[in-house]
C-alpha cells in the first residue's frame, strides 16, 4: 500500500516538475508570495474593522510578540516539547515495531490485534491527554506517553504490511544458500521492514505532535501547549495566536526539510530496485 | 503460511469444532475482546480507581435510561447527545461547504492554488484544540464556539481533498471532450462530478472524523452543554466512570458512523474505481487519525 503511495507522490512530483520547469517557476514564487502579502493585508482590514486587541490583534502587533517570544524563553519551551514527542516517539516504535511483527507474522495474531489497534487508533486524543493528566499528573511522562498511544498503531498497522510484503523469493533464496534464521533476520527481514517503521512514524507525525500539545495543555509546567494554555487563560490574544503560528511553522519546517527527505532517501532503495 | 478455516459452525459443540472456531478470524477477534476486558478488569484490582468494565457499563446504563446517579443527580444522555449533533451538523456543513468552494478553487486555477495553498496548509496544521480556545475569547462559552471549532477545523480537510480531485481529473479525458466538443454541462456532468467525487467524499469523512474531535474539545472546554461538556463534568466530579463511559460512547459513535455507513456507502459508490486511488484516499485517511 505504502509503495503505491509513494509511486503516486513520485509521479505527480514529476509532473510538478514538468510543468513548473524555468520560466513559469519565478511567477509561481511570485503568487505564492502575494498570496501571503493577500492572506496578512486581510488579516490587518479585519483587524482594524474589529479594533480590539483582545479579539484579533493586528499582524504587526502579533510579530512584536513573536519577537519578544523569539527572544525570551522559545528555545526552552520548544526544547522540552521536542524531547517529550521524540520520546513518546521511541516508545511507539519500541512496542509497536514488535506487535506489527507479530500481526504480519501470523494470521492468527493479525485477526487477533486488529481490533484493539482499529480501537487504540480511534480513541480521541482528548481521552489520551486527560488520561496520561490522571495518571502521572502534571509531569514529564504525560506527553510522552500520549504520544506514544497516538502512534503505536500507525507502527504497529505498517510494520505488519512491510513483514508481509518481504520478498518471500529473497527467503527462500537464502535459505538455499545456507543462511541461518538470525541472518535472514538482519538482513532481509530488518532492511525492508524500516522504511515501514519509518512510514508509520511519518503518518503519526502531525497527529501525535498535536496530541502532544494538547496533553502539555492539560498537565505540563513547560512546552508549546503549556504556554498557549497560559496565554488563554490570561486572555492574551496576541500571545495565543504568536505561541500557534511559531508552533505552525515548527512543524511545516520539520515536516518538509527533514522528515520528507529522510524519507526519500530511506526509500530510494526500494525505487532503485523497481527500476531495476 | 496456510489460510485459517473460514467455516464458523453455529454451536461449536465438538472439540475439533471449538479449536477451529478459536483459530478462525472471527474466533481470534472474540478471543481478543475477552482478553482485553479481562486484563481491564483485572487491573482495577490492583488499581482501585481505574472504573472496571461493569462499573462503567452500570454508569452508562443509569445515564441513558435517566436513573438516579445517586442523590438527586441524574442520567442526561439524550439531553447532551442532541445538542452536539446540532452543532456538530450545522459545523459541519459550513466547514464542508466553504471547503468545497476553496477546493474548486484550488484546483481548477494555478494562480488560487498559489494564492491559497500556503493559507490552507496553515490551517491544516492547525491543532483543533487553538479553535477551541480562539473561539471562546471570541465569543464566549455560547452555541457559536462549538460550531465554528467544527467548521474551522473541518475545512482544511475538505478543500485538500476536493483540490487534488480536481486537479487529478486526466487531462487526456479532458483534451477529448474539448475535442469532441462535449457541452459544458455533458462536461461537467459525466467527466468532473464522477472524476471528483470520491476525493469529496473522503473529504467528507475527514471532516466527520475531525470536526467530531474538535466538538468533543470545544465542548469541554467551553461548553454549558453536550457530550464534552458532560464528559468534563464526570472527570471534574472525580467520577472517573462517567469520564470513561461518555468516551465509550463518543468512540462507538464515530466508529459506527465512519466504518459502518460511510464505509458501506463509498464502497457502493465507488465499485467503479481502480484499487491504486483508493489505497491512496485510504493512506491519506491513516494520516488524519481513523
Amino acid at each position: 500500500m505504502t509503495d503505491t503511495v509513494a509511486e503516486s507522490i513520485q509521479e505527480l512530483d514529476q509532473a510538478q516538475v514538468l510543468r513548473t520547469a524555468a520560466g513559469s517557476r519565478r511567477r509561481r514564487y511570485l503568487a505564492v508570495l502575494l498570496g501571503w502579502l493577500v492572506f496578512i493585508g486581510l488579516w490587518w482590514l479585519l483587524s482594524l474593522w474589529v479594533d480590539s486587541e483582545a479579539r484579533l490583534p493586528s499582524p504587526g502587533r502579533v510579530f512584536q510578540e513573536i519577537v519578544i517570544i523569539l527572544q525570551g524563553d522559545f528555545w526552552t519551551q520548544f526544547w522540552a516539547s521536542i524531547v517529550r514527542v521524540v520520546a513518546g516517539f521511541l516508545a511507539a516504535v519500541l512496542i509497536g515495531t514488535p506487535v506489527g511483527f507479530f500481526m504480519g507474522r501470523s494470521k492468527y495474531w493479525g485477526n487477533f490485534l486488529q481490533s484493539p489497534v482499529i480501537v487504540a487508533g480511534s480513541i480521541p486524543g482528548l481521552t489520551y491527554a486527560v488520561m496520561a493528566f490522571v495518571v502521572f499528573g502534571i509531569s514529564f511522562w504525560g506527553p510522552v506517553l500520549a504520544v506514544g498511544l497516538i502512534a503505536m498503531p500507525y507502527v504497529a498497522i505498517n510494520v505488519a504490511e512491510g513483514v508481509r510484503g518481504v520478498d518471500r523469493r529473497l527467503v527462500e533464496m537464502s535459505t538455499a544458500y545456507g543462511r541461518n534464521e538470525t541472518q535472514v533476520f538482519r538482513h532481509v527481514t530488518v532492511p525492508s521492514v524500516l522504511p515501514f517503521v519509518f512510514a508509520g512514524v511519518r503518518l503519526s507525525f502531525s497527529l501525535a505532535w498535536k496530541v502532544g500539545t494538547l496533553t502539555e495543555v492539560f498537565g505540563s509546567s513547560k512546552g508549546i501547549g503549556f504556554q498557549i494554555r497560559r496565554n488563554y487563560q490570561l486572555f492574551n490574544m496576541p500571545g495565543v495566536i504568536a505561541w500557534v503560528l511559531l508552533f505552525v511553522l515548527f512543524m511545516l519546517l520539520i515536516e518538509r526539510f527533514i522528515l520528507v527527505r529522510l524519507e526519500r532517501r530511506l526509500f530510494r532503495w526500494r525505487q532503485w530496485e523497481r527500476e531495476a | 503460511m496456510t489460510a485459517a478455516p473460514v467455516a464458523i459452525p453455529e454451536a461449536p459443540t465438538p472439540p475439533g469444532g471449538v479449536r477451529r472456531w478459536l483459530n478462525s478470524p472471527v474466533g481470534a477477534q472474540v478471543t481478543a475482546a475477552v482478553v482485553f476486558i479481562g486484563a481491564w478488569q483485572l487491573l482495577t484490582l490492583i488499581a482501585p480507581r481505574v472504573p472496571g468494565p461493569i462499573e462503567v457499563m452500570q454508569f452508562l446504563f443509569v445515564e441513558i435510561t435517566g436513573g438516579s446517579h445517586g442523590g438527586i443527580v441524574r442520567g442526561q444522555f439524550f439531553e447532551h447527545f442532541a445538542i452536539t449533533l446540532q452543532r456538530f451538523s450545522l459545523g459541519l456543513f459550513f466547514g464542508f461547504v466553504s471547503g468545497l468552494l476553496v477546493g474548486i478553487l484550488i484546483g481548477s486555477s494555478t494562480l488560487a492554488r498559489a494564492l491559497l495553498n500556503d493559507t490552507v496548509l496553515v490551517l491544516l496544521t492547525m491543532p483543533a484544540f487553538v479553535w477551541a480556545f480562539l473561539t471562546t475569547m471570541w465569543f464566549g462559552i455560547t452555541w457559536q464556539a462549538p460550531v465554528l471549532t467544527v467548521a474551522f477545523a473541518s475545512f482544511p480537510f475538505v478543500a485538500i481533498n476536493v483540490a487534488q480531485g480536481v486537479r487529478a481529473i486526466a487531462p487526456e479525458l479532458r483534451h477529448m471532450s474539448t475535442a469532441f466538443e462535449v457541452g459544458r454541462w455533458k462536461h461537467f456532468r459525466h467527466l468532473t462530478v464522477p472524476a471528483v467525487a470520491g476525493y469529496i467524499f473522503a473529504g467528507l469523512r475527514f471532516a466527520i472524523i475531525i470536526g467530531w474531535n474538535g466538538i468533543l474539545l470545544s465542548e469541554w472546554f467551553s461548553g454549558q452543554a453536550g457530550v464534552g461538556f458532560r464528559t468534563r463534568y464526570w472527570f471534574d466530579a472525580n467520577r472517573y466512570r462517567g469520564f470513561v463511559g461518555w468516551v465509550i460512547v463518543f468512540i462507538v459513535f464515530i466508529v459506527l458512523v465512519d466504518r459502518v455507513i460511510l464505509n458501506r456507502l463509498q464502497a457502493r459508490a465507488f465499485r467503479w474505481r481502480d484499487q491504486k486511488e483508493v489505497d491512496f484516499i485510504e493512506i491519506q485517511e491513516q494520516q488524519v487519525g481513523l
